[in-house]
């Protein structure tokens, strides 16, 4: 439950960042909100001010980095006179190659659920969670070396026209092709959830997924192998089930809401055993910002701050007491959790790659 | 190097005469050039592939070449990047050779016409051209809709997903890399000695068979070699067209670059590729080295 002091803060807050979001007008809720959070005032309303001062940001670009962007970078800059350089190619490598040269020119890097563990210590700097609210994000998403900035689902997205009215259930149903002919559009990289999905559809519990029994996911495959489009991009699979190519696609949450609501097309989202993951802020070992990164990074993931993204994007908020827009609720993969949901156990997918890829690859090239 | 040795003995015959060339100077910024951005990045990856083990290697320096070879999709998808590399090829050779006939033959304007339509595609980028066949490709696609609207075929053509699409956009890409050594060797072969050949009475086709086709091979190698090397490295193309049975080991030299960081096995995998497209090139010289007299009879 929300405590009460805390509802008080947020309903400050959320006049906070519409303020933002709008030009100009009146914060009538800003001096309360100051009085109130009393002693923990507060890095999530009053971040500390570093006129003068540039942190550089990596992300993936497109609409995601623009609603990263109007989200949290120009209202903390805004807040703390901390401007922003950007980059859109996040990648590992990249952060690999700027510490291991002793360069690195990354403060805040937003990363996949691939990056970030234990086994990427040599290249990453330790979260400072005194600054960060542990706590207040979901249980799993933050450790460390990283904590999860928005989250999304990986998800089975149908066209409409392409089922005739009937709604696939679940993962079962994507593999069953007398129920529901046509093909199937599926994500060309072996730890990105294509095991997981065939496990849930030959009945496997979601809590039950790990370890892997690759051998049994690929037997599940191989009944659907003629039909399956691969596709590798995020671009690949919103014109994909748009375009009606296939009738069934796994998906990305945004993707699908992408080629519903941006493309206009008849596609829809079944979020029953959706896989719930994350995007992370992680800081590059060595950065000279290491200080402003790290009070950055609390202020974003703040209850009062971190759903700022979602407006944008139906990417949701990591922390547990933030409020997204009631209108784009339904969208976010956060709203449709359930029993039926999973989670990707990121450090046993990550120290097992090259059995798990080399299975897969196999199987794939046969 | 033998079938690198035909292009390069002509250009070195008009400058390498004199001992001691002050114009040799001139080559010392691509020298530079070379050597920074070529010779020393692969010392790197050399030594990378020998010392950046897995913790559990236990002092076993080719670990990660073993690592590659126990892989039962990495030797397939070896094989399967040359076997792409010289379908590309040949398909390039087959369209590249009748073109650039036609561009020698053509009067000058047209030659103009034909050169500027085989740049074109270098216009725009290499992803752009990819989507395009994907759209043109697809079941959904501009000729499967065109042919089920015509009546032609009631179920989609198999098209996307397929070598043959791999193929296609690989040709798409490479053909200028074919048409320009080939159009650069055939323009220099005099058209008179075609005239002679016909005089002395041969048929056009017994002219160009006996005559013309034998001075262009050096065009021929040069291009195919260029062709062949240049699509050894594809994976955008092979990953966007092709089924998972046309990945290229390009691609999963990435995976292990950009998702792993695990860039040990990933110069050990480039090493075996670099090391075997030399093998591939060294016993292609010994088998090309008949021909070598075509090429000695053009320099003399």
């Amino acid at each position: 439950m929300v405590r009460v002091g805390r509802t008080v803060a947020f309903s400050v807050v959320v006049g906070l960042v519409a303020t933002a979001c709008s030009t100009g007008g009146g914060g009538p809720a800003e001096s309360p909100a100051a009085t109130d959070g009393g002693s923990t005032a507060d890095i999530c309303t009053a971040p500390p001010k570093h006129e003068g001062t540039t942190l550089t940001f990596a992300s993936f670009g497109g609409v995601y980095q623009e609603a990263q962007r109007s989200g949290w970078l120009e209202p903390y800059s805004k807040l703390t006179g901390v401007t922003f350089q950007e980059s859109e190619e996040s990648s590992n490598a990249t952060i690999k190659a700027q510490v291991e040269s002793g360069n690195v020119e990354w403060d805040v890097v937003d990363v996949g659920n691939d990056f970030g563990l234990d086994g990427n210590a040599d290249l990453l700097e330790p979260l400072d969670y005194n600054l960060i609210k542990k706590d207040e994000i979901i249980e799993g998403f933050a450790s460390t070396y990283r904590v999860a900035d928005i989250t999304y689902g990986v998800v089975l997205a149908y066209n409409t026209d392409k089922t005739a009215g009937k709604v696939p259930e679940g993962w079962a149903d994507f593999f069953d092709l007398a129920k529901f002919p046509g093909k199937r559009g599926l994500w060309k990289y072996s730890t990105g959830g294509v095991l997981e999905f065939a496990l849930m559809a030959d009945g496997v519990a979601p809590g039950d997924l790990y370890p892997l029994d690759i051998d049994r996911a690929l037997a599940k495959l191989d009944t659907i192998k003629d039909e399956i489009v691969w596709w590798n991009s995020g671009a690949e699979s919103q014109e994909l089930i748009g375009s009606g190519e296939v009738a069934m696609s796994m998906i990305w949450n945004g993707r699908g809401y992408s080629a519903k609501h941006t493309d206009g097309k008849p596609v829809e989202i079944q979020w029953n055993q959706q896989i719930l993951t994350a995007d992370y802020f992680v800081v590059p070992k060595g950065t000279p910002n290491k200080q402003i990164a790290m009070e950055f990074i609390a202020w974003a993931t703040c209850a009062e701050n971190n759903a700022a993204v979602s407006e944008k994007i139906p990417y949701g908020p990591t922390n547990k007491n933030a409020k997204p827009n009631p209108a784009v609720v339904p969208d976010l993969a956060v709203s449709n959790v359930n029993d039926t949901t999973a989670y990707f156990d990121d450090a046993y997918l990550i120290d097992n790659f090259d059995e798990i890829d080399g299975k897969f690859q196999a199987w794939l090239t046969q | 190097m033998n079938a690198l040795r035909l292009p390069v003995r002509r250009a070195g015959a008009s400058t390498g005469a004199p001992l001691v060339n002050p114009w040799a100077a001139l080559a010392m910024p691509v020298l530079v050039f070379l050597v920074v951005c070529f010779l020393v990045p692969l010392i790197v990856m050399g030594m990378r592939a020998v010392t950046d083990l897995p913790s559990d290697a236990g002092g076993d320096v080719l670990v990660n070449f073993r690592r590659f070879f126990e892989g039962e999709a990495n030797v397939r998808v070896l094989g399967n990047t040359f076997w792409v590399a010289v379908l590309s090829t040949l398909t390039c050779l087959a369209i590249g050779y009748p073109y650039a006939y036609l561009m020698t033959v053509a009067s000058p304007r047209w030659t103009g016409i034909l050169l500027i339509a085989v740049l074109v595609p270098f216009w725009s980028s290499l992803l752009v051209r990819t989507y395009a066949w994907q759209v043109i490709l697809r079941d959904t696609g501009l000729i499967n809709s065109t042919l089920i609207g015509w009546g032609l075929i009631a179920e989609p053509l198999d098209l996307y997903q397929t070598t043959t699409a791999v193929i296609l956009g690989m040709t798409h890409v490479l053909l200028p890399f074919m048409v320009l050594p080939l159009f650069t060797t055939m323009s220099r072969i005099d058209p008179e000695l075609t005239k002679a050949a016909a005089n002395l009475g041969a048929t056009p086709a017994r002219a160009f068979l006996r005559v013309f086709l034998p001075l262009s091979v050096p065009g021929v190698l040069s291009g195919s070699l260029l062709v062949f090397v240049l699509a050894l490295g594809f994976y955008i193309t092979p990953a966007l067209l092709g089924s998972p049975k046309d990945t290229m080991l390009s691609a999963f030299i990435a995976t292990r670059v950009q998702q792993q960081l695990d860039w040990g096995l990933a110069s050990a995998m480039a090493l075996v590729l670099i090391g075997v497209t030399l093998a591939v090139l060294f016993v292609a010289s010994r088998f090309i080295r008949v021909r070598d007299v075509f090429g000695a009879l053009e320099s003399d």
